[in-house]
């Protein structure tokens, strides 16, 4: 949970101090937002490397792996170019180096199907949970806290981009704490965050104007449920623009994506979890120049490999699975979500999109 | 597939509105044939300032062609370009990479070295001989093998094999200013936009585009009649008037008025100027989304070629086909000392069938579809060109050569549809290649976008 507590006045402006028969006013008209503030894979770790990856962390990088292939050097088309074209058709060629796969059996994500034997539990002991992209990416700098660079500036990037300023509005919300019924729409939001005093850290009680101009694709509509302050949405099959590198701009698409995510006034903290479209995802990472990749040593095609090793849901005709079981950590801060004049009506906002648009 | 037509502003500035619905421009928006003023500025003899649509007013020489500098640039390791008062294009041909882009090591053999030309042969230095002398910002360096080159504003000078026409900017450009990420690039030299303190103007693909100093959008209102403001302090409240200081002057197509007494405004080609409060980001056009409110270019750029279309996606919008299918064009710079274009007809193809094919050409044009010029098409602009080419080589096709194709090029490099994308809105290719495509690879055709400048 992030600290959302900073400014005191508008923690309580935006409902702290509610009594139990009126809603705070965060909550007027029976609907409250969040807009996202913090985005990472969720990865399981304890403090200690060796425990998590006996094996140690993967060292196959592009460098690394550039250097065993070609000791030598030689001509930019047999050698990084080559490179550069398994990363665009990674499967011209298989696997060619060891891969480590994360082998505990604690991750952090929901169980998606409701079957007991996926072999991973949670830190809370909830049995059956979906993550084989913990697998992935268990063992990858990149991905592991504090400092890997994906972890890092993946995130980071959530607070600069309007590109990726993703929000969720609940509405026919009588109660955060249970409710049987709420409506979830996404939408992503078209102003700056509103930062609290340190200038780092988001603040709840800002405002966002829904982007009704580029954003109408990405308008989604989900049913959930409140229990113990925890909402629960029923899976769709969703997007979420997430963009990792300037003018880079990347959405993924996440088969029966459902959200996690315990609501307090001031916040949402959870998880979106569902199952990872592989190329979207791959499409996602390789957004990444192979540079960047460099610095956890994710050689790209490798990677693909171990991805696509790992696909555990949606075969396709060959039987090959296309999608992996996945988890998003999400801190989202309260915000007051400004509709359009009119209001938003996503049916028609979807025909729209859909080509009635291009009158 | 129709174009989008919610965009008026955008589609007016691009110069589809009339045929996407068959009005006119909105009043406001930039004249087609308006054209930057320049300061005027000491040159010397055999010199011109020529005009390109793209770039404004840009130096040429005696034969009209742009001339170009190439600035030390900070690469991922070490730094390409030349120093100050110093050209470090010489006539030698590099057969080397440098590594100077992170992660591959330098010291691989270049393509093509059979064919490969010196950093001269391509950028040819402006020459400047014995009686020469420095003119205001004007002067002259030495090169290594003695000649005397013109320098401006302490940058070597060079003009480029790929200009033919006064006004071609093949060269390069500065629309797409990428930082490090994109090789160190050449880009024309002009005297200084005719602009008072205050202002400022930048190359985009719509046109060259007015702004504060501190790239903040100016704008103007068709509510204003010429040289008149009608905004009140209600309209105050979201548009912010330019106040000029007492002492401004008029000035070719700049004016000045009195909003109340003390308090002056700038004028732009007889309309009053304003900021927009609710602008937050560097360059924005948000403000245009007002009704009969408009950006303010000192010239538009020439619009694309008919049957193109602007398309709408989630990221802005985007050039588009006749089928709504998004547009791209391929860039590539080499990774020699040289940082020479890879992207061109004449260029090695390795680079380009290693992004869109994996190095198998039929591969590569299943993925990547050049854009068919009808018949009866042609450009009436130097910006988009007919090109003919050779599809299995992707180099320029013989005169007469069967089965070459005849397509839609910018700056005379072919540009593509792609074959991920499904359906119209999709930009699936966007930033395919090495660096995100900045340096070896496939970019969207952006109109707009500005989703990613910093908050």
């Amino acid at each position: 949970m992030k600290a959302y507590g900073a400014t005191l006045g508008v923690l309580f402006a935006v409902g702290g101090a509610a009594a139990a028969d009126e809603l705070p006013i965060s909550m007027r008209e029976h609907k409250i937002g969040y807009v996202t503030t913090d985005l990472h894979w969720s990865v399981y770790q304890t403090s200690n490397v060796n425990t998590d990856c006996p094996q140690g962390l993967n060292g196959n990088g592009p460098r690394e792996t550039f250097k065993a292939l070609y000791p030598n050097g030689g001509t930019v088309e047999g050698t990084q170019l080559a490179r550069e074209s398994l990363k665009m058709f990674p499967e011209d060629k298989g696997p060619q180096f060891p891969y480590i796969l994360a082998k505990g059996t604690t991750a952090i994500g929901l169980n998606l199907d409701g079957k007991q034997d996926t072999g991973f539990t949670s830190p809370s002991g909830e049995k059956g949970i979906d993550n084989n992209l913990f697998k992935v990416i268990g063992c990858n700098a990149q991905y592991r806290a504090p400092d890997g660079q994906l972890q890092l500036f993946a995130n980071k990037l959530i607070h600069g981009f309007n590109f990726d300023r993703m929000m969720i509005e609940l509405s026919n919300v009588d109660d955060l704490t249970n409710d049987d019924d709420v409506e979830v729409t996404i939408y992503r939001g078209h102003d700056p965050l509103l930062l609290d005093a340190t200038g780092e850290s988001v603040a709840p009680g800002g405002s966002q104007r829904v982007d009704m101009k580029y954003g109408r694709k990405l308008i989604q509509k989900m049913h959930g449920r409140i229990a113990n302050g925890v909402l629960t949405t029923e899976p769709i099959d969703g997007q979420w623009p997430w963009a990792i590198y300037f003018d880079t701009p990347t959405v993924l698409h996440m088969r029966d994506m459902r959200l996690s995510l315990k609501l307090t006034a001031g916040g949402a903290n959870g998880l979106i979890a569902g199952y990872m479209d592989v190329d979207s995802y791959y499409h996602w990472l390789t957004s990444w120049s192979t540079h960047h990749l460099s610095y956890g040593r994710l050689d790209p095609a490798e990677f693909y490999w171990a991805l696509k090793n790992n696909a555990d849901a949606y075969p396709d005709k060959d039987g090959k699975m296309t999608a992996i079981s996945s988890a998003i950590t999400i801190n989202m801060a309260q915000v007051f979500i400004q509709h359009p004049e009119g209001g938003v009506d996503v049916q028609q906002r979807t025909a729209d999109v859909t080509g009635a648009r291009a009158r | 597939m129709k174009p989008v037509v919610g965009l008026m502003g955008v589609v007016a500035v691009l110069g589809l509105a009339a045929q996407a619905s068959g009005k006119e421009p909105p009043f406001g928006a930039t004249d087609p044939k308006a054209v930057e003023a320049f300061a005027q500025v000491p040159m010397p003899p055999g010199f011109k300032v020529g005009e390109s649509r793209l770039e404004g007013p840009v130096f040429a020489d005696s034969h009209g062609k742009t001339i170009y500098k190439w600035p030390i640039a900070a690469m991922r390791q070490g730094y390409a370009g030349d120093p100050k008062d110093k050209s470090a294009c010489e006539d030698k041909v590099t057969t080397k990479t440098g590594g100077y882009m992170s992660p591959y090591p330098e010291g691989l053999d270049l393509p093509e070295l059979d064919k490969r030309k010196s950093c001269q042969a391509l950028w040819s230095p402006v020459a400047a001989d014995a009686k020469a002398k420095p003119v205001g910002d004007w002067t002259i360096i030495t090169r290594g093998d003695g000649t005397k080159q013109w320098a401006y504003d302490h940058h070597a000078l060079y003009t480029s094999y790929l200009d033919q026409r006064s006004g071609d900017v093949n060269g390069g450009t500065t629309v797409y200013r990428n930082g490090g990420d994109t090789p160190a690039e050449r880009s024309p030299v002009g005297p200084p936009a005719d602009v008072p303190p205050g202002f400022s103007v930048e190359s985009t693909v719509r046109g060259r585009m007015l702004m504060t100093d501190k790239k903040m959008s100016v704008y103007v209102s068709d509510h204003d009649s010429a040289g008149k403001s009608n905004c009140d302090a209600a309209c105050e409240k979201l548009w912010r008037p330019l106040v000029a200081p007492a002492g401004a002057q008029p000035h070719g197509d700049w004016s000045v008025i009195n909003r109340s007494p003390s308090v002056r405004q700038w004028v732009f080609r007889k309309k009053p100027l304003y900021t927009y409060v609710r602008d937050q980001l560097d360059e924005s056009l948000d403000g245009s989304e007002e009704l009969g409110w408009h950006n303010v270019y000192t010239q538009l750029t020439p619009p694309p070629p008919k049957g193109f279309s602007v398309q709408e996606t989630i990221n802005g919008d985007v050039l588009a086909d006749t089928n709504g299918k998004t547009i791209y064009f391929y860039t590539c710079g080499d990774d020699s000392a040289d940082q020479l274009s890879c992207d061109t007809l004449d260029s090695p193809q390795e680079y380009r069938l290693a992004i869109c094919g994996g190095g198998d050409v039929e591969r590569c044009r299943r993925s990547w579809h050049y854009v068919p010029a009808a018949t009866d098409a042609k450009s009436d602009n130097q910006l988009w060109s007919i090109v003919r080419v050779d599809p299995a080589t992707g180099h320029e096709a013989k005169p007469h050569q069967a089965g070459a194709l005849r397509v839609w090029a910018y700056r005379t490099r072919p540009v593509y549809t792609y074959e991920g994308d499904a359906q119209p809105g999709d930009f699936t290719g966007h930033a395919r290649g090495e660096w995100q495509g900045r340096r070896n690879g496939f970019r969207a055709f952006w109109i707009r976008s500005e989703l990613f400048t910093r908050t």
